[in-house]
């Protein structure tokens, strides 16, 4: 930790730590204007889990692969 | 932090009342944008990713249990969200030379304060968080190990590898700490 001292000396010189952590803006319709995108979400995500399940039919071998990325 | 709120408010936002998202927004968007702002070190970023963390919570409400607390949750879910948001940057090359919104420099110099920055900036990002918050706003390694499910070795870890990446990085531009 000592090792470190003059490192984060040099950094927080250069980078100082952010002191003015406050929101500037009511984002709360940020939130609601991003409600209509939300719904698209599980329709992509079914249709990715749909393509992935077909692959593994079609190629039961290649579930190994896919475990290994996973 | 601020006390969780009542268990009845969060069971609510389980069952996806959007009211109760509000209220849970009200009570902790301050909070959880200073922690972002502390691990992106951009305001208009940490809008972006505060935005994104409150409805990544809101699409994974049904994993949240409602006796625990819900601060830190949303910690983890908007440290995971910077993460991204640190990694997408990186992908299209589009660094902010930084800092727009953080305090002036203590530095005078600036051509070293923008060489350190770049150093910084080459971590990879999972670094590049733990740097932030460790070595730059000094958080414990605890509450960064909680932030990132991972254990404290762990992030001691990447902290020592962010330490030996960084002076490798300005020793390559000419600076040793």
């Amino acid at each position: 930790m000592t090792d470190d001292q003059p490192l984060r000396l040099l950094l927080r010189s250069a980078l100082p730590p952010v002191t003015d952590l406050g929101l500037a803006k009511d984002l709360w319709p940020s939130i609601v204007h991003r409600r209509p995108a939300l719904s698209g979400w599980p329709w992509l995500d079914l249709g990715v889990a749909a393509a992935v399940a077909l692959v593994l039919a079609l190629f039961p071998d290649w579930l190994w692969l896919l475990a290994y990325h996973l | 932090m601020v006390g969780d709120p009542h268990e009845d408010l969060l069971e609510r936002f389980v069952q996806g009342d959007q009211d109760a998202l509000e209220v849970l927004f009200e009570r902790f968007a301050a909070e959880v944008h200073g922690w972002i702002l502390r691990i992106v070190r951009d305001s208009g970023a940490a809008e972006e990713v505060l935005v994104e963390s409150f409805w990544r919570a809101y699409r994974g409400r049904a994993r949240f249990d409602a006796s625990r607390s819900f601060g830190a949750w949303m910690r983890r879910i908007a440290t995971n969200a910077s993460l991204d948001h640190l990694q997408a940057a990186r992908r299209h090359a589009r660094w902010s030379s930084v800092d727009h919104d953080a305090p002036a420099p203590a530095s005078p110099n600036p051509e070293l304060r923008e060489s350190v920055a770049i150093a910084f900036r080459r971590l990879p990002p999972k670094l590049q968080v733990v740097a932030a918050l460790a070595l730059i706003e000094e958080r414990p390694h605890a509450e960064i190990a909680e932030a990132l499910a991972l254990p404290i070795g762990t992030v001691k870890s990447r902290v020592s590898r962010a330490s030996a990446r960084l002076r490798k990085e300005l020793s390559s531009l000419g600076i040793r700490p």
